[in-house]
């Protein structure tokens, strides 16, 4: 790392168009709505510039600080699914035959280039109580049936099939994170593991290490900063996710996202729809900071 | 809050072929604007027949620009913070009380929607706009039970608020519709602003909440047809539509009474076209124009020439326009200012996260 | 273990019956809605709930659905501008952030990271308001009518490709850079043959993100959407409440298999890209 002032102009030109964007399109519009979640409402539109902190101490409710710990759990087991299903997946993409790759990459991508609500529509066609999943069950346990009852053993398998309750409830809510944000994480493990040198891994497997330890001693580590980065593309924004809760929840699944959602449109309560996001913001920008910090100490040491 | 109608295909038909018949490739809106009268309209999907645009264009030589939304909440998040450009508007009518109130509507000049004198009497002095300064009804309609018949008979909303045998197998809406529905059951007006009232309404909720299967947004009538509950808490257009598909599927009003609805057409502050908004105004409330656009929605109209034309079918369908005795003991939903709005939704807010 | 061919070398990952079949069965986790979807848009019936016979009529409908076909070019439009704008704002940042020192750097980073974190529905109503303060100008001609709608998503969408790129770049040896300057190349020169190349993977995987980012969002579109800008997923959200799904079915399947075809000639086209960096 070098400082900015040995190549002013390059790092300028790398670093203001961004900054620009985001300073033109993000900070000011949040801006905007920082300074609502100080106001007051008076009447159905206007809000008052009281500089209140009232709707702040609103957004503190208990009923609201266990809606965001409901949805910090769920949102915490969901990443933590989706990182066991993705490594493999960017593993194998990583080490597919160079043709092959862009194939494979655009195919984890491509589910999600339909739109959110008619795929969810026809994921509770998969999933609902009578959906083709269960009826796939169904037809396996009717074979298990066939098979046991002549030797004697079709007791194992119960008096009648009851097919599994997948949807509306928080396991559901889990599934529909796992599948939406599966991208999120895939695509940056395969961005830092496609860089991983083969010759560290046969050196490893020739020293006798075992493929387990080499993967955990060789590859989990040169996989980090995508593992960091797919963690924080999917932990952080799972917390704010309603439409999912919406569609797949049932009447305990309300997360943080639907109440933030519910604030700014049905309950027409836009300083306590900002008070609450900025809170969430607060928390989010704290835990960046650090990583940030902590990074750059790790680059200093390095 | 929300009363959400929804628009209903209730008829295996050309989808939409009317409507965006009219629409123009945006590249050549632009270049048009300038000579062309046009009037832009920003209503729910499928809300209207597919001739009336094409019939509008035609007599009157005035382009329909259309633009779609799918909640009131969402229409009025828009547009408060100004009018990007829209001249007629399909809100219902709480929403429109409330937009009355927030000063977001122009007034209409009667003088040049003749056509309102076909309106019934009852239709055009309501609470949520006296003397219809700001509004013209559009349709309206009622929330009620969907139900399968072989299952389940409701007569009463005691059927998914305390009485437990179908527990698991009903659906409520996440709007606020559903504590609306059971202050009616507990006897109350759903308009009451007493904080006691509505205190009974949310533990009642709390208490049946285990029953639900969940809080659906305004998928009821899919969960009925996929056989993933009995009972439904729907609107009736709603349920209309997946009793075409399935025998087995009914409606009905339970014997509390209801909560009733209506869009209407309104006019924005800041449109662009305000003659050619009244204009168009007028022409959906010409009788053959407005029964053609009923017969299509199949929701109950309140234009009394329109009523005249339809066919006894849809006059007669109690799913449609419901029996007087229903709407004697219905309410439709008052905007009391944001002070009572806002105890309600806090209301729906703890049934929610509760 | 398959015994096709000789046995996997210790390194031949992408040959190990394991890695297959997670690889296949995440894609039929993936692919299986998606498979569904496809079936419906065959189905005699308004609704994408029950199967009832077999039809072609809702693609009919679906070309013939001019609002349809607009949203659809319009979404297509704007998704490809943001991506292209969205990887080049996000490899330079992640340059950036890679290269220097700068007072204030943990605090940039995290701020550009900011747009990850805000709830879509409270950038959505930002938005909505900053477009209505500053007045930015209705009316303008396709595809300027997009802008608003443009830089919404370029907003939203350039911190996921930064992160990725940046994750991407922490492996980056840049004795590389020193080498190929030493070798009497241009900065502008070392820059296209030998950054560029090894952030390669990283741009893909962002751009890709960036894509899928756009084609399905509904909150920020609808906020910054004016009366001539109508969107897939706009149209979607106001279809499908009132049951006239499969023609949306349809339209997402004419695109899955556009894309899939695309990508198919490319690859045919183009020498196969070098692996690795």
């Amino acid at each position: 790392m070098q400082s900015w002032r040995e190549q002013p102009a390059a790092f300028f030109v790398f670093i203001l168009p961004a900054t620009l964007w985001l300073l033109a399109f993000f900070l000011i519009p949040l801006a905007l709505i920082w300074v609502i979640s100080f106001g007051e409402r008076v009447g159905p539109v206007d809000i008052a510039f009281t500089w209140t902190s009232a709707n702040y101490l609103d957004a503190l409710d208990p009923l609201y600080l266990k809606l965001f710990w409901r949805s910090l759990w769920i949102a915490a087991v969901a990443t933590a699914v989706v990182l066991v299903v993705a490594f493999p997946v960017a593993f194998a993409i990583a080490f597919a035959p160079p043709r092959a790759k862009p194939l494979l990459l655009l195919l984890v991508v491509l589910p999600f280039w339909t739109n959110m609500l008619i795929r969810t529509y026809a994921m509770l066609a998969v999933l609902r109580g009578n959906g083709y999943l269960n009826w796939t069950l169904e037809g396996l346990w009717e074979a298990t049936r066939l098979l046991l009852t002549p030797i004697g053993l079709g007791w194992l398998t119960g008096e009648r099939f009851v097919p599994l309750e997948l949807l509306y409830n928080n396991t559901a809510v889990v599934f529909g994170i796992v599948y939406v944000y599966l991208p999120f994480m895939v695509l940056p493990l395969y961005a830092s593991l496609e860089r991983l040198d083969r010759s560290l891994l046969e050196a490893s497997l020739d020293l006798g290490a075992s493929q387990l330890r080499t993967f955990l001693a060789v590859v989990v580590p040169m996989a980090r900063p995508g593992i960091v980065s797919g963690l924080m593309l999917v932990f952080i924004p799972a917390i704010g996710t309603f439409l999912i809760s919406d569609l797949l929840g049932g009447p305990d699944s309300q997360l943080l996202g639907n109440i933030i959602e519910r604030q700014f449109k049905a309950a027409n309560n836009w300083p306590l729809g900002a008070a609450m996001s900025f809170l969430l913001l607060y928390v989010a920008f704290a835990l960046l900071l650090v990583r940030a910090w902590l990074g750059a100490r790790g680059l200093r040491d390095a | 809050m929300s009363t959400v109608p929804k628009r209903v295909f209730t008829r295996r038909r050309l989808l939409n072929t009317g409507v965006t018949a009219a629409v123009v490739l945006p590249g050549l809106s632009g270049a048009l604007k300038a000579q062309a009268r046009e009037v832009v309209l920003y209503n729910w999907d499928s809300y209207i027949d597919p001739e009336t645009i094409p019939a509008f264009q035609e007599e009157t030589g005035i382009r329909v620009r259309y633009d779609l939304f799918a909640s009131n909440d969402e229409l009025f998040a828009k547009l408060r913070a100004g009018n990007p450009g829209y001249d007629v508007v399909f809100p219902s009518n709480d929403w429109v009380a409330r937009m009355i109130a927030a000063d977001m509507l122009m007034p209409l000049d009667h003088d040049r929607i003749p056509n309102l004198a076909n309106i019934m009497p009852r239709f055009m002095d309501p609470r949520h706009d006296p003397g219809r300064a700001h509004s013209v009804p559009y349709f309206w309609g009622t929330v009620g039970l969907g139900y399968r018949k072989s299952v389940a008979s409701p007569t009463s909303w005691g059927v998914i608020y305390t009485d437990g045998t179908h527990a698991g197998r009903i659906a409520v809406q996440r709007e606020i519709d559903t504590l609306l529905a059971g202050l009616k059951y507990l006897g109350y007006s759903i308009n009451t602003t007493d904080p006691d009232e509505i205190e009974d309404a949310v533990q009642l909720l709390l208490q049946a909440k285990a029953g639900f299967k969940t809080f659906a947004p305004d998928t009821g009538q899919d969960l009925l047809l996929s056989r993933e509950v009995d009972l439904a808490l729907e609107y009736n257009g709603d349920v209309l539509q997946v009793m075409q598909e399935d025998d087995d599927l009914s409606f009905v009003v339970p014997e509390e009474g209801t909560i009733l609805w209506e869009d209407d057409m309104v006019v924005p502050r800041g449109a662009p076209h305000v003659e050619e908004a009244h204009a168009f105004i007028d022409f959906v409330h010409d009788a053959e124009n407005n029964a053609r656009i009923a017969e299509w929605v199949m929701y109950p109209t309140p234009n009394a020439a329109a009523k005249e034309l339809l066919p006894q079918e849809i006059i007669g369908n109690p799913a449609i326009f419901p029996p007087d005795a229903v709407l004697d003991r219905s309410e439709f939903a008052l905007y009391q200012g944001e002070e009572i709005q806002q105890m309600r939704n806090d209301a729906m807010t703890r049934v929610l996260a509760g | 273990m398959l015994r096709r061919g000789p046995p996997p070398g210790p390194l031949d990952y992408s040959r190990r019956w394991w890695l297959r079949a997670w690889l296949a069965l995440t894609f039929v986790f993936l692919y299986a809605p998606i498979a569904i979807l496809v079936l419906f848009s065959f189905n005699d019936s308004r609704r994408n709930i029950v199967w009832q016979g077999f039809t072609l009529d809702y693609y009919v409908k679906a070309a013939n659905n001019v609002s349809l076909l607009e949203a659809f070019s319009n979404s297509l439009v704007i998704a490809a501008l943001s991506t292209v704008i969205s990887v080049v704002l996000g490899g330079l940042l992640a340059l950036a952030l890679y290269r220097f020192r700068f007072p204030g750097r943990p605090a940039v980073e995290a701020a550009n990271q900011l747009p990850i974190v805000v709830p879509e529905i409270c950038m959505g109503v930002a938005l909505l308001v900053f477009f209505a303060e500053v007045g930015w100008p209705r009316g303008l001609p396709w595809p300027l009518s997009l802008s608003n709608i443009v830089a919404g998503h370029v907003a939203f969408s350039f911190p996921f490709v930064a992160v990725v790129v940046r994750a991407r770049l922490a492996g980056f040896d840049r004795a590389q850079e020193e080498a190929s300057r030493d070798l009497g190349a241009s900065e502008w020169q070392t820059f296209r043959r030998v950054t560029l190349p090894y952030m390669r993977p990283g741009l893909i995987a962002g751009g890709l993100l960036a894509m899928t980012l756009s084609l399905d969002d509904f909150v920020i579109t609808f906020f910054t959407s004016g009366p001539d800008t109508l969107t897939f997923p706009v149209k979607v959200y106001s279809m499908v409440r009132f049951g006239a799904t499969p023609e949306v079915n349809a339209a997402s399947t004419v695109l899955i298999a556009i894309t899939i075809a695309l990508t198919v000639v490319a690859m045919r086209l183009q020498a196969p890209p070098k692996a690795g960096g």
